[in-house]
């Protein structure tokens, strides 16, 4: 559909009512959710097999036609792929792990009105509009039973205690459709920003609701923008952080690839607040499907008029440019970016200057990270009270997580501040497995910390977590269950951190490596008595000594395993034992001959050919030859491998 | 407040200048007065107090505001120090100004595992050879590479650079004499840069002093006659009588607000030449 252009508050409305008309035009619509988290589980399949069913179908004799679109990932990303129904006149149906031989029914129930009877995960009945706070039922008269018998969103344990107010059109909307995101309530806020406040009632309205920096330093967003406006020195510049790096964190990519127009109406608000024309959205090279999402809505905006010249008449104007980051992690600090983007090597400066009054070429700049940006046209719209009415004293509204790592529920989920780990992991993670036990959540990226499973009922906001030697960081949040060896995990943690060092000075470039020498003697079994305080030591000195936050959270790991997991330190150091069994120099495989059946399994599978035996009788490892890697363990049917 | 001292310094001076007029003590490996400040190897950090609330700073960077307290050697500062030095004297065991800084902060042994080529690294990439190819003699001829500790300085993929005038400016400036030249058979080699530039002759005595490069790059910068030019530092003090060396005094105070940074170049080929 061609675009039309928008270049009042008043055009913007007659498009929002079209484009909500056509949301809501009764006819079944699929969406399959291709966030990279999908396709990466063969959604693409998935939403071919429909296309494909839908296109036989219409070669026949039927009359409804069926919208199926892409959107992104709801955050339930243990379900993917992710089919949503809309029935008409019912309700908005999930469907997960869907396979492709699930189209063909999935469009036949879709025709029918009804529910296709597998892979139901639930159901929702309104369709939210967030910015709007408002929501059309999709009930029209009675429901039907089957649909009744699926369970709603808020009976389900991961969605349950989960606020989405960032991801608020993730899984929901087509991102690739401005209509979509306009139906939404998208763009009003800029409307409202624009056209009905002052910049400096822009600032106001941020600095009240509470907005906290979403990146991972957590400084007050109105703070920033209020010091960036008032900063002299033109032009200015508001940038976006999408240089997402830390392992096991993806809310930033999901966040551009289900809804990118968010980013950009965030950032337009931004724009006229600080009095800046000139944006960056800065974006690692590794998402490309979010370079193409947000590339393709930045052309969308131009296209209608939201990006450019007087938007909405306000007199402001004000574009947008992408760079793609090259992949150095500390290109997600500020003055690295900012170093990035003007060409030079990514390496950060000292900030005793801050980079809101001296930053992109020397002038003010404003940098927030995705998440932020996300945030402000809802605390625009909304108004800061409403906004400030979610989370805790300090720390309000949500944050976005990504739960990874051992529990049973991974993905992506959004949750007030203030809520408890224990309440993420247990209740909306899920523990872990079976026949484990939870022992640590890592928190903060690689310069965050662990936080063991006593000290769960920690409420989630950025004061408690840093308090615990830990930090909020961008959300990632990695479960750890007794499988987990913590001296490990410091040592995994520092060998990224070593690697992705710029090297500049020199506490982080020698530091990180010199701990990474000693964690991995540590596990080796060659640790020394003292280690622990050498560990130490070089902490304090990094911590006092290092130039930018990657050098100065980098003992994070380290330090946080130190205080709460000391005696696994002490069993690897004093006695070469590693309690989790993990570390491959301090564990011996050997086969239980009780147990074993003699299946040969292990034997087939033991690359370096350890194992021998013959057929029905006791396998024995060879230990010499062994080199530890466990394949044997995963193949055994009757477990009979022991590790000690 | 410096030390427990009211001190006042200039308009956007750092700590570090102020700390130096006042002959307070702070040492640097990654400072040089003739380019801009790195903060890179933070030895020259200081603690700046505001009320209860502390930070540590580099002082080659930090420009004070009024009613900061600043401490120039107590105990933090110098756990910092030493703890640098430390790394320092573990990556380059066989650089005597390191062991000597090292042994002033009580460290007399690493207590880190050597590295297995420890013996001949001298870089402690402080950069400032780089800096001063960029800011002072302007050619941008070699750069860091790599990242972390693979990090090193060096030409454009570790061939031969092609902006390099053969100046040596980098081989002065160098605080630990990680970096090198030789002149042979008419060429000086920069064996660490992977490169080499052929020298000239002086007109007068026939032996080889500078490189043509070097010669057009100053003469683009100073009002120098090709007949000064063509002559080794010492036959043109016997032929001009040492009036070129006013001369050239006064361009590099005219050509350039970095007095010194000028003069640094230039008396680096001065040296060079003298040889």
């Amino acid at each position: 559909m061609a675009i039309e252009t928008i270049d009042t508050p008043r055009q913007l409305a007659t498009v929002r009512s079209a484009a909500r008309k056509v949301l809501l035009n009764g006819h079944p619509r699929i969406s399959v959710g291709t966030a990279t988290c999908g396709l990466a589980t063969g959604a693409q399949k998935v939403l071919d097999a429909l296309y494909a069913c839908r296109a036989e179908l219409q070669l026949g004799q039927s009359p409804i036609p069926i919208s199926i679109s892409e959107t992104g990932c709801n955050g339930a990303c243990f379900l993917e792929p992710l089919v949503d129904v809309v029935l008409p006149g019912q309700a908005r149906i999930t469907y997960g792990n869907v396979q492709p031989e699930d189209a063909a029914g999935l469009i036949e129930a879709a025709c029918a009105g009804t529910v296709y009877g597998k892979r139901i995960i639930g159901r929702i009945d309104k369709e939210e509009f967030l910015v709007e706070g408002t929501s059309r039922n999709y009930r029209r008269g009675k429901l039907a039973d089957e649909v009744k018998e699926v369970p709603r969103y808020a009976a389900l344990p991961f969605f349950r205690d989960q606020v989405h107010l960032a991801m608020r059109n993730c899984g929901i909307i087509d991102p690739t459709s401005l209509d979509e995101y306009i139906a939404k309530g998208g763009y009003a806020a800029a409307a409202k920003a624009l056209t009905e406040m002052t910049p400096d009632q822009v600032v106001d309205e941020v600095t009240r609701s509470g907005l906290r920096g979403r990146g991972g330093g957590g400084f007050p967003t109105g703070r920033k923008w209020a010091t960036c406006r008032k900063a002299p020195g033109e032009p200015k510049f508001v940038i976006c952080n999408a240089d997402e790096g830390d392992p096991g964190a993806y809310m930033d990519r999901s966040v551009i690839e289900g809804d990118p127009h968010s980013v950009i109406e965030g950032m337009i608000i931004g724009s006229y607040a600080v009095g800046a024309h000139i944006g960056y959205i800065y974006v690692r090279q590794e998402y490309p499907l979010a370079v193409k999402r947000i590339r393709l809505a930045l052309k969308q905006a131009e296209e209608a008029g939201l990006l450019g010249e007087n938007i909405f008449c306000s007199g402001h104007s004000f574009t947008i440019r992408i760079n793609r980051g090259a992949g150095a992690f500390v290109c997600g600090e500020s003055t690295a970016l900012m170093a990035s983007l003007e060409g030079r090597v990514g390496e950060p400066r000292a900030k005793y200057i801050h980079t809101v009054e001296h930053g992109l070429w020397n002038m003010p700049s404003c940098l927030n990270n995705v998440e932020t940006w996300n945030n402000v046209p809802v605390v625009i719209a909304r108004g800061a009270d409403w906004y400030a009415s979610i989370g805790t004293q300090g720390s309000k509204g949500t944050k976005v997580f990504s739960l990874v790592g051992k529990a049973n529920r991974v993905g992506l989920v959004e949750v007030p501040m203030g809520i408890t780990l224990r309440q993420v992991v247990e209740d909306i993670g899920g523990g872990v497995p079976e026949g484990e036990s939870l022992k640590a959540v890592q928190t903060g990226g690689p310069s965050g910390g662990c936080i063991p499973a006593e000290l769960f009922d920690t409420p989630v906001d950025y004061e408690s977590l840093t308090a615990l030697g830990s930090m909020m960081g961008s959300g990632g949040m990695i479960v750890m269950d007794s499988r987990t060896c913590m001296v490990d995990v410091a040592r995994y943690f520092l060998s990224f951190l070593k690697e992705e060092s710029c090297g500049k000075c020199v506490p982080c470039r020698e530091g990180t490596s010199r701990m990474l020498q000693i964690l991995t003697r540590i596990c080796e079994g060659k640790g020394r008595a003292g280690d622990i305080d050498l560990l130490h030591d070089i902490a304090q000195g990094m911590i006092d000594g290092s130039l930018c936050a990657l050098g100065g959270s980098a003992p994070n790991p380290v330090l946080s395993t130190l205080k709460y997991f000391a005696e696994e330190y002490r069993a690897h150091i004093e006695e070469r034992r590693c309690p989790a069994k993990v570390c491959r120099a301090l564990i011996t495989y050997s086969i239980n001959p009780e147990v074993c059946t003699g299946c040969m399994l292990c034997l087939r599978a033991c690359p370096v050919k350890a194992i021998t035996g013959e057929r029905k009788k006791p396998h024995i490892i060879d230990k010499l030859a062994c080199t530890k890697c466990g394949l044997c363990a995963d193949t055994c049917r009757s477990n009979a491998i022991e590790v000690a | 407040m410096l030390d427990g001292l009211q001190v006042e310094g200039r308009a956007g001076e750092t700590v570090l200048s102020v700390a130096r007029r006042r002959r307070v003590s702070i040492p640097t490996l990654c400072h040089h007065e003739a380019v801009s400040p790195s903060g890179a190897c933070r030895l020259c950090v200081v603690e700046v107090f505001w009320g209860k609330r502390s930070k540590i700073v580099t002082s080659c960077i930090y420009t004070p505001y009024e009613n900061d307290r600043i401490e120039t050697n107590n105990d933090r500062v110098r756990s910092v120090r030493r703890f640098v030095l430390e790394l320092l004297a573990a990556r380059c065991p066989g650089v005597d100004q390191i062991r000597e800084l090292a042994l002033e902060y009580g460290v007399d042994m690493p207590r880190f595992e050597p590295d297995k080529d420890a013996r001949n690294e001298r870089c402690i990439l402080c950069g400032l050879c780089v800096r001063v190819c960029d800011e002072v003699v302007g050619q941008h001829a070699i750069a860091f590479a790599g990242r972390g500790m693979e990090r090193r300085v060096t030409s454009p993929f570790a061939e031969q650079a092609e902006e390099c005038i053969g100046c040596a400016a980098c081989v002065f400036v160098c605080p630990t004499g990680a970096l090198h030249f030789e002149d042979v058979d008419g060429r000086r080699l920069m064996k660490e840069l992977h490169t080499e530039v052929p020298m000239v002759a002086c007109r007068e005595c026939g032996l080889p002093y500078t490189s043509a490069k070097q010669i057009e790059k100053v003469k683009s910068r100073l009002r120098l006659s090709d007949e000064a030019a063509a002559l080794c530092p010492p036959c043109r003090a016997r032929a001009f009588g040492g009036r070129v060396e006013r001369i050239l005094a006064k361009d590099r105070k005219a050509a350039f607000p970095w007095e010194q940074s000028a003069s640094f170049a230039f008396e680096s080929a001065e040296a060079l030449s003298g040889k």
